[in-house]
């Protein structure tokens, strides 16, 4: 049986002053329905950008998906129409963004932001949808939601905002839910209530999620399967389990050791150290190799594929090689 | 909307106004020569026993603050002074020509404002297409050509060469006695090129903003939700953006009101409009201040009151705003 | 200690250049403007012509007559002689009425910037006062009543398009007082007047140079329609004043309104390209665009 979301060898480009560059290349997911993929990796490396590209919203010009597949239910999304991909997003595919805060229209009332997003799939009235809607703020955890509903999205907090935003999201039950960042900018206590809301929503509705962050914190409580990506690619794949206990890219183990490890006395936030590389300067070796502390030879003159040579897929010639 | 936020701002258009009040007085005592003879005009003036009945009109031999209180009064009894060359009360004057100055500016408004916007943000979809290019030409042409010249330009189109507009007046003579639709008909025949021709400064203007304001939207956050949901373009563009990107149009279209009544002042001089713009040009050319001035009121007035509308109208259009007052 | 210099950015003011320069539209609004003021010096000092003389037949279409290309008016007036002489009122207006406009809405929107407070408040009511005011309605009764002669109408518009400028001015000092150098100047102890004019309107500078450009394109036209109306100066010949002389013949004869039209358009149209093209130049963010 083939996966609910599959994502194969996909290559998007953009053209930029620098002339065209790779944004993503060979990037080859995949998630099942009621299973949560965690996407990791610093910003930049290509998460959202992947998530744009499910959704068909890679602002384009300056973008464009130029090679490989995205498939739905074995629907291939890089080859239909606008209309139907109009008619899928929202419906089949959902997605919670980043920024609460800036993401709701200021000059609608949160209810009828839900409604729109309800009239634009299924066939009812505005009385219908806002009731619809009012069930929904309901279902996330909102008080008192009929009063709520009438507010403009200023009057919330951003923790109610992203509650919104989750209730738009799940309101025509997609099949596939992409969370890019859902708590990066919110409190600490609020992002445990959302990560429980979406866990809920999932129980409820059965949807795929993608989880999209650069908190292994997140990984660890939310995915079933982690893909951790860098420069575009994907560097590591497995269950988040394996990949949290036996990281293999030195990427991957720099990310875990990030972790702050409680009761361990050990409050020194470590980081590693470089940035990632500008996608235009990528060079024929592996990106990672200017902050990587097993770099030899190989590592300069040829990228390193995703293969299994260990505990599971890393691109890492120094784990192919067996030297860590 | 709360009504203390209206009261305050009603208060503050009577404080503007009783400003311009103030300001017209002090503008005759300022003026080279003898305030009687400047209100007399140079036309009516001369006339000792008219000069002498100005003076003690206008309290001419008492202090400068009775005076002034004197003037004040008589404004607030709805009394503008006499225009001695059109033997008339100023206040008649001008309530015979206001109507059609407001028909000419709010058409000329609306015009510009719905047309300019169309066309900015079927620019906005495009940012480096042809229409965009078009639109900051246009834009700019514009801004440049004196709208008294376009006017002259436009009745030597329509006049020699296609004879489908009226190039000048507000009416027909032989449709003065015509039924009510009839007569509107012919108004509104007669103020396409007037009311176009203003609207054409202000169009590529309210085009090019809007463009940029359309571009800045575009590029936020909540328009990315809209796309999120599937919501069509035509719902992106003119629901989700166009809301938002609304608001500073709206500050600019307040603004644009005191520039605008300028403009109504050139055009209804090129078209013989019967309004307030040419009233003034007639009454300046003759030195009749009184009626002048009288002009200089209300047209103030109709920007205090321009200002007004539109700072009740931003509250409407952004909820951010309407708690606060 | 050789290599702190090694790198050395270009100032600014080089780099909009720079941009400026590779702006097409820019460029021909300068060519275009240099010709309109050359050929308006010339008139105004070395063309022997004059403008009032009566020197042919009214209305003469142009081309017909040799020696007057642009045809004469409904008088019997050379319209060249008309052009090359009436630009130099038109310009000399224009650039003084934008010069007093920058002086006043430049020193009022910095007080109001930077002292804020009750100075702020009461500029500010006074600003919002003055834009209550019909500009060219408020200019025609200033010119009338103070005797039309080029000084009285370079200073009533300058006096009625201030407001606009203040703002401008008053929002960038704002912004600019918060930033770390004008603090910096402050914890030296530099004079607030100082700080005013030494630190932060040069950094205000870009907005209020594109602003002092488009007001003198504004400033042309605001003569133009003064002198249309017959409000100009009545010893000088000007552009708006030949259209305004004109009117009552436009449907026996175009040209005598359409030259100078399109010599005032010119100009404004060189003037506001030139305003774009420094706009483009100061901001970087545009250029991406």
């Amino acid at each position: 049986m083939s996966a609910l979301l599959e994502i194969e060898n996909l290559r998007v480009a953009f053209n930029t002053r620098h002339g065209e560059v790779t944004a993503l290349d060979s990037v080859s997911l995949t998630v099942n329905a009621g299973e949560t993929l965690g996407v990791v990796g610093e910003s930049g490396c290509g998460k959202s950008i992947t998530a744009l590209s499910v959704m068909g919203l890679i602002p384009s010009p300056p973008g464009r998906i130029a090679g490989g597949a995205i498939r739905l239910a074995g629907e291939d999304l890089t080859r239909v129409s606008e209309a139907r991909m109009r008619a899928l997003r929202g419906a089949e595919l959902a997605m919670i963004f980043q920024e609460p805060m800036t993401s709701l229209n200021p000059v609608f009332t949160v209810g009828d932001q839900i409604a729109e997003a309800i009239m634009l799939h299924q066939k009812v009235g505005h009385a219908q949808a806002f009731r619809d809607a009012v069930a929904l703020l309901d279902r996330v955890g909102i008080p008192s939601p009929d009063r709520r509903a009438r507010d403009y999205p200023h009057q919330l907090s951003g923790g109610m905002r992203q509650r919104v935003m989750i209730a738009m999201a799940v309101s025509c039950r997609p099949r596939v839910l992409i969370a890019d960042e859902p708590t990066t900018a919110l409190d600490v206590t609020v992002q445990a209530q959302i990560f429980d809301l979406l866990n809920e929503i999932q129980r409820d509705f059965g949807a795929a999620i993608i989880l999209i962050t650069h908190d292994m914190g997140a990984i660890s409580e939310m995915a079933d399967r982690v893909a951790v990506m860098y420069a575009g690619r994907v560097i590591e794949e497995a269950d988040a389990d394996d990949v949290l206990d036996h990281p293999q890219h030195p990427y991957t183990r720099g990310l875990i050791s990030c972790i702050p490890a409680l009761g361990k006395g050990d409050t020194e936030l470590r980081e590693i150290p470089g940035v990632v590389p500008p996608l235009h300067r990528l060079g024929a070796g592996c990106a990672f190799a200017e902050r990587c502390a097993h770099r030899n030879g190989r590592c300069d003159s040829g990228k390193p594929l995703l293969v299994n040579h260990g505990h599971h897929p890393a691109a890492c010639h120094a784990v192919q090689e067996g030297r860590i | 909307m709360s009504a203390s936020f209206l009261f305050r701002r009603l208060v503050y258009g009577l404080v503007l106004m009783l400003g311009v009040v103030v300001l017209n007085f002090i503008l005759i005592r300022l003026a080279p020569g003898d305030p009687a003879v400047v209100i007399a005009g140079e036309m009516g003036g001369g006339d000792a026993a008219l000069l002498d009945a100005i003076r003690a009109q206008y309290g001419l031999d008492k202090p400068l603050l009775t005076q002034l209180g004197i003037y004040l009064g008589s404004i607030l009894q709805g009394d503008l002074g006499q225009s001695f060359f059109f033997n008339q009360p100023v206040a008649t004057l001008i309530g015979n020509r206001i109507g059609p100055t407001i028909l000419l500016v709010l058409s000329a408004q609306v015009l510009s404002i719905l047309l300019g916007v169309f066309l900015g943000v079927i620019a906005a979809r495009k940012p480096n297409g042809v229409l965009s290019g078009v639109v900051s030409v246009v834009a700019t042409v514009g801004y440049a050509v004196p709208v008294f010249w376009t006017g002259i330009m436009l009745i030597i189109l329509f006049a020699s060469v296609f004879p489908i507009f009226p190039v000048e007046g507000m009416q027909s003579v032989r449709l003065r006695d015509a039924g009510l639709w009839v007569r509107s008909v012919d108004i509104a025949h007669h103020l396409v090129l007037p009311a176009f021709t203003l609207a054409l400064i202000y169009l590529a203007q309210y085009a090019r903003l809007s463009r940029a304001s359309m571009l800045d939207v575009l590029g936020s956050d909540y328009i990315r939700t809209a796309r999120a949901k599937g919501a069509p373009e035509h719902s992106i563009l003119f629901k989700h953006a166009l809301r938002n990107a609304s608001l500073p149009i709206l500050t600019v279209a307040g603004l644009q009101f005191g520039n605008l009544i300028s403009g109504a002042l050139l055009v209804e001089t090129v078209f013989n409009w019967p309004g307030m713009g040419r009233l003034a040009f007639e009454s300046i050319l003759r030195r009749d201040y009184p009626t002048v001035l009288g002009v200089l009121f209300f047209a103030s007035a109709m920007v205090v009151v321009a200002n007004l509308l539109t700072d009740l109208s931003y509250r409407l259009a952004d909820p951010r705003l309407r708690g606060k007052t | 200690m050789t290599d702190a210099v090694a790198f050395k950015p270009e100032s600014p003011a080089r780099e909009a250049w720079r941009m400026f320069r590779r702006n097409i539209p820019a460029m021909i609004g300068v060519v275009v403007l240099s010709i309109i003021v050359l050929a308006t010096l010339w008139g105004t000092f070395f063309f022997a012509g004059n403008p009032y003389e009566i020197v042919w037949a009214p209305h003469e279409a142009p081309g017909v007559a040799p020696e007057f290309l642009l045809g004469t008016d409904y008088l019997g007036r050379d319209i060249f002689a008309g052009l090359v002489t009436g630009g130099g009122p038109t310009l000399a207006v224009g650039a003084a009425a934008a010069a007093i406009t920058m002086v006043i809405g430049i020193s009022l929107g910095a007080l109001a910037g930077f002292y804020g407070g009750w100075v702020d408040n009461l500029l500010m009511r006074i600003t919002e006062f003055f834009q209550v005011l019909p500009t060219l309605l408020f200019a025609m009764v200033l010119v009338t009543l103070f005797s039309p002669t080029l000084t009285t109408i370079a200073l009533a518009i300058g006096v009625v398009s201030w407001p606009q400028t203040a703002r401008l001015t008053r929002a960038e000092v704002m912004k600019i007082k918060e930033l770390e150098y004008v603090t910096a100047a402050r914890a030296i102890g530099a004079k607030n007047r100082r700080i005013i004019w030494q630190v932060i309107l040069p950094n205000a500078a870009p907005p209020l140079i594109v602003s002092a450009t488009l007001t003198i394109g504004v400033a042309i036209l605001f003569e133009a329609g003064l002198s249309f109306l017959g409000l100009g100066d009545p010893n000088t010949m000007s552009w708006g004043l030949m259209i305004g002389s004109n009117r009552a013949y436009i449907l026996d004869a175009w040209w005598p309104v359409t030259f100078p039209g399109l010599a005032i358009f010119l100009t404004v149209f060189s003037v506001s390209l030139i305003g774009d093209g420094l706009n483009d130049a100061f901001n970087p963010k545009l250029r991406e665009r």
